[in-house]
């Protein structure tokens, strides 16, 4: 049975477009993958989402309205007379202290069936999607959230990647280890780490040069170290799940992103990798970094109404549940580009002399 | 002719800044007298030294010799942004072209930009302060002594000899009128120092003789012209203060005097501007300045890349030439380099922040300075590998053996179709071969160019092209070989290099092209050279201690300037 990525891959005709510019290169005298092992560096995320010209498909409903718009309708100009804080301050008051009972503007869900990501449960459930290729049981519910919104497409989108790769406390290295065979190998090791080391872009201005080198942070990014045990079958990497803590700032907010129950789906060649991380984001992790990071600016150019979309996500969270029996979180996928690097470990002394500090995060 | 076109120029009145700078040329060639010399000054050792002499020159000085010079004379921070005119190659060099430099209407402005930019941060409030010697009796009007204090050091510095009192005094006159019309004292002295910055007697390096006393008839480099053309072979900038110094006392022309400032010439940091800029020159690292690649087929090689080559063949010979004082030849057989983010990650190999030393190890590819991404991707194509460029440069930039341009009409048909069978580079070269019009040429080039085809247009390792395994062997003047070591190996043996890097040496130190009166000093310098060791350092010293670098012929063609 071929894997999620092989689908999507094949179905878009993106694998020889990976192929190709990849394999021409990695020689120097020896393959890339040595010492048993082989890294990469993020080099583009984007919500894994069914797009079609102008939504119509995944948005019959149209596109959702932001807090902007949301306001004129609360608060329509020829309205009594209001003040501050029965307004804009109260308004504000739910985008940062959201209570979903209070919420009433309208949410338009997307809609599959065709979504692209990771079956996270292994099951296939009846609000699961079928990837392009076929493939049931894909857990993505974040898509029905933000796939009307517009924050999160075209444009938007792309400042994400833009902010993952200017700014070096996103960088996001994968190394994976105990790797005799990068096409098929049983049983590897995935671990995340931050690097520290500026991008290299390539001559094109489109991609980044394998082969660069990233050095670790393995003082302050520890928290963001992970390791996943996972296989590789047929070029593709798969792994069992883990929680991972993501760096996210966007412009000079830095914020984190906690996502659960993370599972790797990802094609590798020697010079890069691309796939799917599918995960449940968490939905408080999710609401905090979105207003440190994003913040009131971007989400009023993107149409994103916090209060809204909160509700939405309380509504639609399939995964981790509370006490009560309130889902915590909510699936969803990245779908992600990588680049391969070699990395960098700092010498002992400075690994060591921020956890001596309690520096660490 | 072309500089008398420049005289014709710069005979007219320039605007200097806010003042107007009338300049003239006096030419003062063959009839120009000769000095006579120091009396009973010593000559160099002349029964250990090579004898000829070389010609009078008249130089532009580069734009790296200006901002050397300015760097030495106003410190680092005075930096102006100065792009120079290419210069013609002549004889293999840029550096012999310096002699046959003209300059026109629009260089000129380039040059007086220059100089108000220069001009203008030496006098600003910050620098002021500690690049002009004196401070004077009110910023708002002329102080004569000051400025003659503060002109009379930097003016011995760019004209590097001290200026004769008349026209000292024409300078500190001119710092005088222009504080006084702008009621501001640094001004005035910025006028001055502008105008002195883009003097033809200081942007063109012009020699001066005088009799040579230990050798009747013969004609030699005054004291401040042997100093300066040391300066600027060694240092590639102007002489410092000590060397003048050794100028004014006659030094350089005793045998222990000229020994010690060569020695501290030598083991001075700047011998490494020196050395950089005559390795540059010879292997014509100019063409980076315009080198470029197809991005979609070599997407590694970025604008990084470009400098960053540059760099690691220049940091490598200034390593294992004047740090280590390696055998020259071994240049190219060595493994060790350095490497940086950039050209890391086109050897796929990992590595720290920054420049980094690094030694290939004894089983890979990269073997020598041919296998150095400066020269692979220097001399191919923009998307494609070239066994021939290649075998051109090696035969021409470092075995000194120029090769014949391609004729005119040349059918490139053959070689350039796509849908052709002619899968790798040897395939195609070998149509040239088997064509009697082209193989005259392609024979000489090719068969070493060859073994450098593991290595792509941007220099990338690969072993196939196209599919097909490439073949890597060749042959070098008799020498075959199975890959790019053998061709290293080669190379290094090759008895023609030491006597190039020989060749070039004397030809950019003495500012000329080598003639045929030139062999026997270059044969007494190849057999120095070779009794050092091939020591780059010792070759350095054996060529400013032959006798034609100092004794001079005037040719009719030669002209100094002097500035009325």
């Amino acid at each position: 049975m071929k894997s999620n990525i092989q689908r999507v891959l094949i179905a878009s005709g993106a694998v020889f477009a990976l192929a190709a510019p990849f394999a021409a290169n990695a020689q120097e005298g020896q393959e890339v993958v040595r010492d048993r092992s082989i890294a990469y560096v993020m080099t583009m995320e984007e919500w894994a989402m069914h797009k079609t010209p102008g939504a119509k498909a995944e948005c019959p409903n149209g596109m959702n309205e932001g807090p902007r718009e949301q306001f004129k309708v609360l608060f329509p100009e020829n309205g009594p007379k209001r003040t501050v804080v029965g307004t804009q301050l109260a308004r504000e008051s739910q985008i940062y202290f959201p209570e979903p009972e209070k919420e009433n503007m309208p949410f338009k869900e997307a809609v599959g069936p065709v979504v692209p990501g990771v079956n996270l449960d292994g099951k296939i459930d009846a609000d699961d999607f079928t990837n392009a290729d076929g493939g049931k049981g894909i857990d993505n519910q974040f898509f029905r959230v933000i796939g009307c919104v517009s924050s999160y497409r075209d444009v938007a989108a792309l400042m994400v990647t833009k902010w993952r790769v200017d700014n070096s406390f996103n960088r996001v290295v994968i190394e994976l280890t105990d790797v005799d065979d990068l096409v098929n190998d049983p049983d590897v090791t995935v671990t995340t780490y931050r690097g520290l080391s500026p991008m290299l872009p390539d001559a094109t201005g489109n991609g980044y040069m394998p082969g660069a080198s990233q050095k670790l942070d393995m003082r302050f990014g520890k928290d963001f170290i992970t390791s996943f045990k996972g296989k590789i079958v047929d070029g593709v990497l798969t792994t069992e799940p883990a929680d991972y803590l993501m760096p996210y700032q966007a412009l000079a907010n830095i914020s984190t992103q906690l996502f659960r129950g993370v599972k790797w789906d990802l094609r590798l060649t020697q010079d890069g990798a691309e796939g799917y991380m599918g995960g449940y984001v968490d939905l408080e992790s999710w609401h905090a970094q979105r207003q440190e990071s994003i913040s009131t600016h971007h989400q009023s150019y993107g149409q994103e109404s916090s209060p809204t979309v909160y509700k939405a996500l309380k509504r639609l969270a399939d995964g981790y549940p509370d006490a009560a029996g309130q889902n915590t979180a909510i699936s969803s996928a990245l779908h992600v580009r990588f680049t391969q690097v070699f990395i960098e470990r700092p010498a002992k002394a400075t690994a060591q002399a921020g956890s001596q500090n309690g520096i660490s995060r | 002719m072309v500089f008398r076109r420049f005289l014709a120029r710069v005979r007219q009145p320039l605007v200097c800044g806010s003042a107007v700078v009338a300049i003239s040329l006096v030419l003062s060639s063959c009839s120009q007298p000769v000095a006579e010399g120091p009396a009973a000054a010593p000559a160099i050792a002349a029964e250990a030294q090579p004898t000829g002499s070389s010609e009078r020159r008249l130089r532009l000085m580069t734009s790296e010799q200006y901002l050397n010079t300015l760097a030495y004379v106003f410190g680092p921070n005075v930096k102006p942004d100065v792009r120079f005119a290419p210069l013609q190659r002549t004889d293999g060099l840029l550096g012999v072209g310096t002699s046959i430099a003209g300059v026109t209407a629009s260089q000129m402005e380039v040059y007086q930009k220059t100089a108000a930019q220069v001009a203008a941060q030496v006098v600003n409030t910050e620098n002021r302060k500690f690049l002009i010697p004196c401070t004077p009796k009110t910023d708002t009007a002329r102080d004569d002594t000051c400025a003659r204090a503060f002109l009379t050091k930097v003016s011995r510095l760019l004209y590097r000899r001290p200026l004769e009192e008349k026209r000292l005094a024409q300078w500190v006159e001119e710092a005088g009128a222009g504080a006084d019309r702008l009621k501001d004292f640094y001004a005035g002295v910025g006028s001055a120092l502008e105008g002195m910055l883009f003097n033809p007697q200081v942007l063109f390096i012009s020699e001066r003789l005088e009799a040579d006393p230990m050798n009747k008839g013969a004609t030699r480099l005054d004291s401040y012209s042997l100093a300066t053309r040391l300066s600027f072979f060694l240092w590639n900038a102007a002489p410092d203060d000590l060397l003048l110094k050794a100028a004014e006392k006659g030094e350089l022309y005793t045998q222990k005097g000229f020994a010690k400032s060569v020695d501290r010439m030598l083991a001075s940091p700047r011998l490494e501007h020196g050395v950089r800029a005559f390795f540059d020159d010879m292997l014509q690292f100019d063409l980076f300045d315009t080198l470029a690649k197809d991005g979609s087929i070599y997407p590694t090689f970025t604008a990084t890349t470009v400098l960053d080559a540059r760099e690691q063949t220049l940091r490598t010979i200034v390593d294992q030439l004047i740090t280590k004082k390696r055998d020259y030849r071994d240049l190219y057989t060595t493994r060790e380099t350095f490497i940086s983010p950039s050209l890391a990650a086109l050897y796929r190999l990992p590595t720290t922040g920054g420049w980094v030393p690094y030694e290939f190890p004894a089983d890979s590819p990269r073997m020598g300075m041919l296998t150095q991404i400066s020269f692979l991707a220097g001399h191919s194509h923009p998307g494609r590998s070239s066994a021939t460029l290649r075998g051109k440069a090696l035969r021409e930039l470092l075995l000194c053996q120029p090769v014949p341009r391609p004729p005119a009409n040349v059918d490139f048909s053959a070689v350039e179709n796509p849908k052709g069978n002619l899968r790798t580079a040897r395939d195609r070269v070998t149509v040239h071969l088997e064509n009697p019009v082209c193989a005259g040429c392609h024979k000489i080039t090719d068969p070493m160019g060859l073994a450098l085809e593991n290595f792509d247009g941007a220099g990338r390792y690969r072993t196939t092209e196209r599919g097909t395994v490439i073949d890597a062997s060749g042959s070098l003047d008799g020498k075959s070989f199975t890959d790019v070591t053998g061709l290293a190996q080669a190379l290094h043996d090759h008895p023609a290099l030491p006597g190039c890097v020989v060749k070039r040496a004397y030809a950019y130190g003495t500012g000329g092209p080598t003639a045929a009166d030139d062999k026997t000093t270059l044969d007494a310098l190849d057999k120095q050279f070779a009794a050092s060791g091939y020591r780059f350092p010792d070759l350095l010293r054996a060529v400013v201690t032959a006798k034609a670098f100092s004794q001079v012929t005037a040719t009719p063609a030669a002209a100094t300037v002097a500035a009325k």
